[in-house]
């Protein structure tokens, strides 16, 4: 890999040990993905933020880095953590589990890291623009900027992501390049149109091709079902990137003729939601992966105003970031008689593998979580058929 | 004997391999404080710590920084090839770490290794490189497979392929030709088809084995002494033989 002189004076220890060991993980990963060079990136956004995930590894980790004083040098947000940082007793998260999560957000935030914790940020602390060279985690948040916004980042891993945003720079391979942002296949989907539509059509795409780059023609997704099919296709494959007909910025840079056309119809969508649904019974209804927007919560918030919560068995979250919350006041009073408004934190990456077995979800992401990373049974339907579980 | 690899973290060790065959999750696979495998009996500690590649969930790094707070890390990682879990393990907990080695069919339990991750190199202490070809001999789906002796020094009693060793200045072709002509004498042509090289151990001797793949025409083997029988076999009858290191895997690929 080519180093500038400069890179190459970090990589030997000359501005102190902390940007050295981050040097040594950029060259390290851009070695591995066969990078030429080093790139200056204009934000990042890390994942790794939960107690739950990293363990006492990741927490000694930022420990020493922190103590080695490693700072960031670029904006950079923060994923979701393992509880509300203020009623973490409203998710039954012990008195353990809740000083180390505090500890770590404490950590990040000595490094310069926003300490709002949210896997869209996005909607707002941190909005990359057209053509940015960024270092993103969070598989639906990156596949968000590369495909909606036309920002450029790899799947970064939370490590990986951090080393970038402390030196401002990361490796230039992959979805940085032209050439690799090309669609490799075209998705004839027919939905409905609906958020959950998006879901299950995500969900579909990745089980039909995993990886690759799809082109989609015949839909039209805002903010909100872009969102459910970015987070859909990076869980049920890896897809970090695709491009939409007539709404994504890059889609009229490509002639896509020549490639191979996969129809997403009834049968498709059938089967996805099929893999999602594996209970009928649950003890917790949570909403809000990836975290829900203002426009969400002013939707769920009206279609359950005047309504009342008569099954007392389930649970049910709302999860979003703090700024939602506390922009949405008014619709929060109408959805907390349901259940408590969290912020800053998810099903997937809160602990509650201790207190449910059987979860259900709006989200395609989570369904596909749900079962392997927090041990529960889980049923995937839109938001109105979850809420009349308990009307 | 020195292998060069890849260097992935930089650093120094020697120590004693502790091998897995198969990719490794550090996350479930190795328990963080500790040092033990849970994959396999055995512990990581200071051991040269060989695998083909990392698998299994990002956390897996933050196991391999858990290991050197606890001090019980591997003095270095040697992979086939380098994923983006166990390099940034490696690089956080400063592991020395090496990939792109030919193979993890290198070493074996107990070798006693210098890695120079900083130079991408290997030393493994006291074996013996021998070159050797194998070949597929191959009519309508079915190969030769030979009888070796009881007595004979290299897999006793197994089956084999048309396999012999490369004399000095000789290439693996030219060898596996005249291999094939002495022990079966059939006369071959141009090959139909290579794969490898493979690598297999026998105690301190590492046999760097070249494959090839041969028509037999309609020529019918005579067998010299120094095997006792031969065979026509497909795969699925292979399978039910005593076999020799990866005949079955040469003749999938090569008769599907």
């Amino acid at each position: 890999m080519d180093l500038t002189r400069e890179e190459e004076a970090i990589l030997n220890g000359e501005q102190g040990e902390g940007k050295q060991k981050a040097m040594e993980l950029v060259t390290a990963l851009g070695k591995i993905y066969g990078a030429d060079s080093l790139i200056d990136i204009t934000s990042a956004h890390l994942s790794g933020a939960s107690y739950k995930t990293i363990g006492d590894g990741g927490l000694k980790y930022l420990e020493d880095l922190v103590g080695g004083g490693a700072t960031v040098s670029v904006p950079s947000t923060l994923n979701p953590v393992g509880m509300d940082r203020t009623r973490w007793k409203e998710m039954h998260i012990s008195e353990e589990f809740a000083k180390k999560q505090l500890r770590i957000i404490d950590l990040y935030g000595q490094m310069g890291i926003k300490k709002t914790c949210s896997c869209t940020p996005y909607v707002g602390p941190n909005v990359p623009s057209m053509g940015d060279h960024v270092a993103w985690a969070e598989s639906s948040a990156l596949s968000f900027v590369n495909s909606y916004i036309g920002a450029r980042t790899n799947r970064e891993g939370g490590p990986g992501a951090l080393a970038a945003a402390i030196l401002g720079k990361t490796a230039n391979y992959g979805l940085h390049l032209d050439e690799k942002r090309k669609p490799t296949v075209v998705i004839d989907a027919d939905i409905d149109g609906s958020v959950f539509s998006y879901s299950l059509l995500g969900q579909a795409v990745g089980m039909a091709i995993g990886s690759g780059i799809p082109f989609f023609k015949n839909i039209s997704p805002e903010v909100e079902e872009a969102k459910a099919l970015c987070a859909a296709m990076a869980a049920s494959g890896s897809i970090a990137l695709y491009h939409v007909d007539g709404v994504t910025p890059e889609a009229g840079n490509f002639d896509v003729s020549d490639l191979e056309v996969i129809h997403i119809g009834e049968k498709e969508l059938q089967d996805a939601y099929d893999k999602l649904n594996k209970t009928d019974d649950v003890q917790l209804i949570a909403i809000g992966c990836p975290h829900l927007t203002e426009k969400e919560m002013h939707q769920i918030a009206s279609f359950l105003k005047g309504k009342e919560k008569r099954n007392k068995d389930i649970e049910v979250w709302f999860c979003t970031s703090t700024e939602i919350r506390e922009k949405c006041a008014e619709d929060v009073k109408i959805m907390e008689k349901f259940g408590p408004v969290l912020a800053d934190t998810c099903m997937v990456v809160a602990p509650i593998e201790g207190t449910f077995q059987r979860t259900a979800t709006n989200s395609a992401k989570a369904g596909n979580y749900l079962p392997t990373l927090c041990s529960q049974k889980a049923m995937c339907r839109d938001i109105s058929a979850l809420m009349e579980l308990v009307m | 004997m020195i292998f060069n690899g890849r260097c992935i973290c930089r650093g120094k060790a020697k120590g004693e391999v502790i091998k897995l065959e198969e990719p490794l999750s550090f996350l479930g696979g190795v328990d963080g404080s500790t040092g033990d495998l849970r994959v396999r009996d055995g512990n990581v500690a200071g051991k040269i710590l060989v695998f083909p590649k990392g698998k299994g969930s990002t956390v897996g790094s933050y196991v391999m920084y858990d290991l050197m707070v606890h001090g019980k890390e591997p003095a270095a990682v040697i992979n086939e090839s380098a994923e983006t879990i166990v390099a940034t393990g490696a690089v956080i907990s400063s592991i020395p770490m090496v990939d792109q080695i030919p193979s993890v069919r290198l070493f074996e339990d107990g070798d006693i290794v210098t890695v120079d991750a900083t130079e991408g190199t290997v030393d493994i202490e006291g074996i013996v490189l021998k070159e050797v070809v194998s070949s597929v001999v191959s009519r309508n789906g079915k190969c030769i497979l030979e009888k070796r002796p009881d007595t004979n020094r290299s897999f006793p009693g197994h089956w084999s392929l048309v396999a012999g060793k490369v004399e000095e200045g000789e290439s693996p072709v030219d060898a596996a030709r005249r291999e094939i002509l002495e022990e079966t004498s059939i006369k071959v042509g141009e090959p139909l088809g290579t794969m490898g090289p493979l690598y297999v151990r026998e105690g301190k001797v590492l046999f760097k084995v070249h494959v090839f793949h041969f028509d037999a025409g309609a020529q019918e083997p005579v067998i010299n002494e120094e095997n006792e029988a031969y065979v026509w076999a497909d795969v699925g009858e292979a399978k039910k033989m005593k076999t020799v290191t990866d005949t079955i895997l040469v003749m999938q690929t090569f008769l599907g």
